[in-house]
């Protein structure tokens, strides 16, 4: 039995009816998931939710009153939850059972799930937007699918103003790693390598022709890929008729030929994708440098994803032919991995920058009725002694004087107020009690803002609840359990 | 007059270094902010330059290549002029980092050997004169910049041939691009040099009508010339690939720098001006 919050470690939940919030001044945050690094695939299969399988569990989660708002995001790889719990530990258990248990009981086995709160839940989502802990570091396809999570959370109604703004930080994140590091840069699969050779070489994959020499499961990978990223003209040679049927009813458009023509359709090809079973090369170097002297003096990519090779090794020697093998294709695909890795620095930065903003917006709520609650008095003291002095001054001047009370008492507050915001610096925030006794702000007015302020008000009107431990978040638990992953933070 | 051409040379150095360091970043890091203001900061500071060699000669009333000074600094120019018009052509700035800073190596010689005498020599003063060195430079700039993408394209063409992948793959263009842009660079070339060894001709066949032909300057240009004009029929035949092309433009660069340095230093002539 793993994974239960521990009750006695607990220093009391939050208080029931609102969002909870850390001792740290960020919101309560709850995160369990499953991931590759933790779960075999065929348990991963199991927990995955299909689009309407996660709005129902959403909208159970919703109904339990321990959870405020939620979020799920499955795809092959992960099934995370992430809530912003009431009371955490009754959130815990529900989640825990709706998510995981419910479809997987194994779960339960020490190791398998892991847990996450608050600012390393915060920065979990972040990092899993930048693609961070994607199987292949950097993919782009997981900031498209927490976008979906993201959707899906807002059209159920699951997603509250913090999650929202979680959500955001996370898309916004992601976004920035791609655009202002290298962390997707280069590829790092066999079908994008074949890609990125030929945009090593051609202007535009709009009009290369491509000539696939077989027909089996890697050319329709590799076509796939070529398709995808706009190449059009795409003709197969195969010595199967029926499987060139077979790869032309997955690529109307391709054309097909029979195998022995395919020395005179190189004359007009740009790429050759050879992956032929065949013990002997389909390409010799005497043929390949025949088609080439019979053809305009333009480059030729060829690619031999075949083992045993398709391709004569030789015929890289000849004049203007770029001959590629799945060694080369391996060797570009470790060099774009390792600078992937090289980026993670910059990209932790990005992580960083947008937790610290999350956090500051946070805080920045918290201070609504209070940054309320001033300028409401603020307004009060500048009425009550206009009123007070008006009677001394021509009534042709009192529109003028209440316009220069109001930019004063504006121009008076506008510091303040968005240092309560925490504008120009979360770290320095100002005690909000403080600024509240300062000011004399816990009187009738005040509170009567405060009540108006809504859900994010009542928050921060709460005392701060102590994290609730749980086995997997303690220091040394992820020593105990060697395939947990560690916390984030 | 005088104040402002001497701050130019303080000011044009550094407006290329800047434009440089944002080609750089564009080369470097794909900075997109750095993409977008590149190449019209490129324009605004070849403008200035325009501004500057026009203020040098109306201040000195000759054509602004009397000191080596002036010379460089001409040079300088035509090949932040070619190289934005490849640039231009091409749609590609991913390799500015290279020339801009070519660019900014000769202004900054320039700068540095800037005197605050001229002297007055008769033949800067000729219209033929001005045209014939403008077109020379402009075509042997041009050969620089045509040299520089040979280079690259010969980099990335052992990358891919070789499977190696050094540092340039994957922040240059495509093969297909630098040829493209190389092509460019060496028709706008020959066009230029084809253009100076006609006015040279007509303009030495009126000051020395017996013995230009002799000049060793002079024969290494045509050499230059042929060799060119040779590349680029052969390229037009399609008996050459890109990478034959790529060669040729390298060694016409060499025969180039033969005739500006070793004719000079080895050989005597009347085509020796500064």
């Amino acid at each position: 039995m793993a994974d239960a919050p521990d009750p006695a470690a607990a220093n009391g939940p939050s208080a029931p009816g609102g969002p909870s919030r850390t001792a740290a001044g960020g919101p309560s945050l709850l995160l369990l998931g499953i991931d590759f690094h933790t779960v075999p695939i065929e348990l991963r299969e199991r927990v995955a939710l299909g689009q309407e399988e996660a709005e129902k569990t959403l909208v159970h989660l919703l109904a339990r009153s321990a959870i405020a708002e939620a979020m799920l995001l499955s795809t092959c790889n992960r099934t995370e939850v992430l809530l912003q719990p009431r009371d955490e530990e009754e959130a815990y258990r529900a989640a825990l059972q709706l998510v995981f248990l419910a479809r997987a009981p194994e779960i339960e086995r020490p190791g398998l799930l892991y847990v996450k709160r608050d600012h390393g839940a915060a920065r979990h989502l972040l990092g899993v937007a930048c693609g961070l802990e994607s199987m292949v570091l950097g993919e782009p396809e997981i900031l498209g699918q927490v976008k979906q999570a993201a959707a899906l959370a807002e059209a159920v109604g699951a997603a509250g103003p913090v999650l929202r703004q979680l959500q955001r930080s996370a898309l916004v994140a992601g976004r920035r790693a791609r655009q202002e590091t290298a962390i997707a840069a280069g590829a790092v699969s066999l079908g994008y390598a074949v890609i990125e050779l030929a945009r090593n070489i051609f202007r535009d994959l709009d009009d290369c022709r491509v000539l696939l020499i077989g027909a089996g499961e890697i050319s329709r990978a590799v076509a796939r890929n070529l398709a995808e990223r706009g190449a059009r003209q795409l003709t197969v040679a195969n010595r199967s008729p029926e499987r060139a049927r077979q790869f032309q009813e997955l690529f109307p458009t391709a054309a097909a030929l029979p195998f022995a023509e395919r020395l005179a359709a190189i004359r007009d090809a740009d790429m050759v994708i050879a992956s032929t079973g065949a013990d002997e090369p389909v390409l010799t170097r005497r043929q390949l440098a025949e088609a080439m002297g019979a053809r305009p003096s333009r480059a030729l990519l060829v690619v031999d994803l075949g083992v045993p090779r398709n391709v004569d090794p030789e015929a890289g020697r000849i004049e203007n032919v770029f001959l590629h093998s799945l060694d080369s294709l391996d060797h570009l695909i470790q060099r774009n991995l390792k600078r992937r890795k090289e980026e993670m620095p910059r990209v932790h930065e990005i992580l960083d920058q947008e937790v610290a903003h999350f956090y500051g917006w946070y805080r920045g709520m918290q201070a609504e009725p209070l940054i309320a609650s001033l300028q409401k008095q603020a307004e009060r003291i500048r009425r009550q002694e206009l009123a007070e002095a008006l009677h001394h001054f021509p009534a042709a001047s009192h529109a003028h004087l209440d316009r220069l009370t109001r930019s004063l008492v504006r121009k008076i507050l506008h510091h303040p107020s968005n240092r309560l915001r925490g504008r120009g610096g979360p770290e320095h925030l100002p005690r909000l009690d403080l600024v509240r006794e300062l000011f004399r702000l816990d009187d009738a007015d005040g509170s009567a803002a405060a009540a108006a302020a809504g859900e994010i008000a009542a928050a921060s009107a709460d005392e701060s609840p102590e994290a609730t431990a749980y086995p997997e978040d303690r220091a040394g638990s992820a020593a105990a359990e060697p395939n947990a992953k560690p916390e984030a933070e | 007059m005088q104040i402002l051409l001497r701050s130019a040379n303080i000011v044009l150095p550094l407006a290329y270094l800047l434009v440089a360091v944002a080609y750089g970043f564009v080369f470097f890091a794909a900075e997109a902010r750095a993409q977008r203001a590149a190449a019209p900061a490129l324009r605004a500071v070849i403008l200035l330059h325009l501004a500057y060699l026009l203020g040098l000669a109306a201040h000195w009333r000759q054509f602004p290549a009397a000191t080596e000074s002036q010379a460089l600094s001409l040079v300088a120019f035509a090949v932040a002029v070619v190289y934005a018009f490849v640039e231009w052509h091409g749609r590609e700035r991913s390799t500015g980092f290279w020339l801009v800073a070519l660019v900014f190596f000769f202004q900054l010689l320039a700068s540095v050997l800037a005197r605050p005498e001229t002297p007055d020599r008769a033949i800067f003063h000729d219209p033929i004169f001005a045209v014939h060195v403008s077109l020379a430079l402009l075509g042997y700039a041009a050969f620089a910049v045509a040299a520089a993408y040979a280079f690259l394209f010969l980099q990335l063409y052992r990358d891919l041939k070789a499977g190696r992948f050094s540092t340039f793959y994957g922040r240059l263009p495509p093969l297909a691009v630098l040829e493209r842009m190389m092509l460019v660079a060496l028709i706008a070339g020959f066009v230029s040099l084809t253009g100076a060894v006609v006015t040279g001709a007509f303009w030495a066949q009126r000051l020395y009508p017996s013995d230009w032909l002799h000049d060793p300057k002079i024969l290494a240009t045509v050499i230059t010339w042929a060799i060119y004009g040779l590349a680029l029929v052969l390229r037009r035949l399609r008996r050459w690939q890109g990478r034959q092309t790529a060669l040729a433009s390298l060694a016409g660069l060499a025969t180039i720098l033969f005739s500006l340095v070793a004719v000079n230093l080895f050989f005597s002539g009347f085509h020796a001006f500064l």
